[in-house]
């Protein structure tokens, strides 16, 4: 494995990943490399039947304050336009266990748009969240005009990429950009909890459930209604559902299999 | 040279000691002094030989808020804007010191003005010699409290004594503040008192110390839930810590426990 990042099991638990993002010196500054490594990683741990569910993180100091400033200072249109990180990030998208980002320190910019790439964001007391691209004469381009207005609306999305001003961890709390703020010391060892939670569930629903959920930020309630439903019922094809229902009438402890 | 020119940086027996040196102008702040009480607050903070922080002032005052000298706050023909001089200077010194890992003992010397308030009370234990004065001056040049004032003051004394102290500018005691809940306690030998209370507290868990900050600070606004919900996250990184092991093992060997901050 590459030196930008490194996984491991988490608590010596096999079902949970931990991807760690491995650039201290540069806050994790996102670059397509570091993005290549981190999208390679996911399909390896998409592959492993083990593996339930997956955290990436970051350091104290930063989850990732973005892209490479320098690098892309030197860029034309044309190299952004054959730049394969937006391929690169569609293909996070395709990853069907629930990703969830551990966020201390900064996530910021291409940082910020990988933690809303992520299924949902745990973050640690001193976290901040941005799109500071308006500080340097260009806009946000891997999510950050979208996932962020789908997530906060237009009025916050608008005044926080128009000023490109940072929130703390509780501001973003406080306006449905993460999903729970805990002791930021506290934060790998507080979302391996909710990590484990997710792991016990069945895959195959947790898998139809991220699948619902991600289409509802792109289908009318109709549609997305018609769509859940089609995933409901799916379920009642699994020997999980199953053992599910069986283990709730005799009092027990479900153990899924994942099929 | 030192790295600092309106304040005393010291460190001693892992205490960093930060003293306000501007005895000639009541130790009244400019923004080179704010910025090195921050920096001297970082470095305290990133500093593995420091587990706390003492913060006082030399002279008659411990500080007596926004120097009135410096340019920026100067109403003339240009408009001022002192909601900057807040945001850029006063607040993140206020919250440097609320967001300090390492526990912030105020020794507070003398008088507290305007600004001077918050800063003491931004301390996270404080101790005062007795019988100083703590004043709020901001009506009297046409302003209103600031830097956290607002909050602290009206939390510890209700609204209608808040109003009173902020309208009229009738100073309070250190003893009032004692008995008000928002300084420790008084006491004459000002240093020695505060030296006292961080080796106490350099001598335990330093992640214990910090949480128990943490949780305070949360509870004090947020809800019974969120308060009970944070406290188990804390309580279950602590007791996963080799502190804890060590300070179980050294409750049922009868000693005292040795932290290592792990």
């Amino acid at each position: 494995m590459s030196d930008l990042i490194t996984t491991h099991p988490f608590n010596n638990d096999l079902r949970v990943a931990l991807l760690k993002l491995n650039r201290p010196k540069a806050l994790n500054a996102l670059t397509t490399d570091l993005l290549q490594e981190i999208v390679n990683e996911l399909r390896r741990l998409e592959d492993l039947p083990e593996v339930r569910c997956i955290i990436i993180t970051g350091d104290d100091r930063a989850f990732s304050a973005g892209a490479d400033i320098l690098k892309m200072s030197e860029l034309t249109a044309m190299d952004q336009l054959n730049d394969k990180r937006l391929r690169l990030l569609k293909e996070f998208s395709l990853i069907t266990k629930p990703i969830i980002a551990a966020v201390n320190g900064f996530a910021l910019g291409g940082g910020h748009e990988l933690s809303m790439a992520c299924d949902f964001v745990i973050a640690g007391d001193n976290a901040k969240f941005g799109q500071p691209e308006i500080n340097i004469g260009t806009t946000p381009g891997a999510g950050g005009t979208q996932r962020l207005t789908r997530a906060v609306g237009k009025n916050r999305a608008m005044m926080l990429a128009l000023t490109g001003e940072m929130l703390t961890a509780r501001e973003a709390l406080a306006c449905n950009l993460i999903a729970k703020v805990v002791p930021s010391m506290a934060l790998l060892q507080e979302t391996f909890e909710v990590a484990k939670k997710i792991a016990d569930k069945s895959p195959v629903a947790t898998k139809l459930i991220k699948d619902s959920i991600n289409k509802s930020q792109e289908m009318s309630l109709s549609d997305g209604i018609e769509y859940e439903r089609r995933n409901f019922y799916l379920t009642f094809a699994s020997e999980d559902q199953k053992e599910g229902m069986k283990a709730f009438l005799e009092k027990r402890s479900p153990e899924y299999k994942g099929n | 040279m030192s790295d600092y020119s309106y304040i005393i940086y010291n460190v001693e027996n892992q205490t960093a000691t930060i003293t306000i040196n501007r005895e000639e102008v009541y130790n009244a702040l400019n923004a080179d002094a704010k910025y090195e009480i921050v920096k001297a607050i970082r470095t305290a903070n990133k500093d593995k030989d420091v587990r706390s922080i003492i913060l006082t002032a030399k002279g008659k005052a411990f500080c007596t808020g926004q120097d009135l000298n410096d340019r920026s706050v100067q109403a003339g023909e240009k408009p001022v804007d002192l909601g900057n001089t807040l945001e850029t200077e006063w607040n993140p010194l206020v919250q440097t010191i609320r967001e300090s890992k390492k526990i912030v003992i105020g020794a507070i010397n003398g008088v507290s003005a305007g600004a001077g308030l918050s800063v003491a009370l931004a301390c996270d234990y404080i101790v005062a010699t007795p019988g100083i004065r703590f004043i709020s001056g901001f009506s009297k040049l046409g302003l209103a409290p600031d830097a956290g004032s607002s909050f602290t003051f009206t939390r510890a004394l209700g609204q209608k004594r808040t109003l009173d102290f902020f309208l009229f500018n009738e100073p309070l005691s250190s003893e009032d503040l004692v008995e008000a809940g928002l300084i420790n306690l008084v006491s004459e030998e000002l240093l020695e008192k505060a030296n006292e209370i961080s080796s106490k507290i350099n001598a335990m868990a330093p992640n214990c110390v910090e949480l128990i900050k943490k949780n305070i600070q949360l509870a004090a606004e947020s809800t019974f839930k969120e308060s009970i919900n944070n406290e188990i996250y804390a309580q279950r990184f602590l007791g996963n810590s080799e502190d804890y092991k060590e300070g179980l093992t050294a409750f049922f060997e009868k000693r005292a426990p040795n932290f290592k901050g792990k």
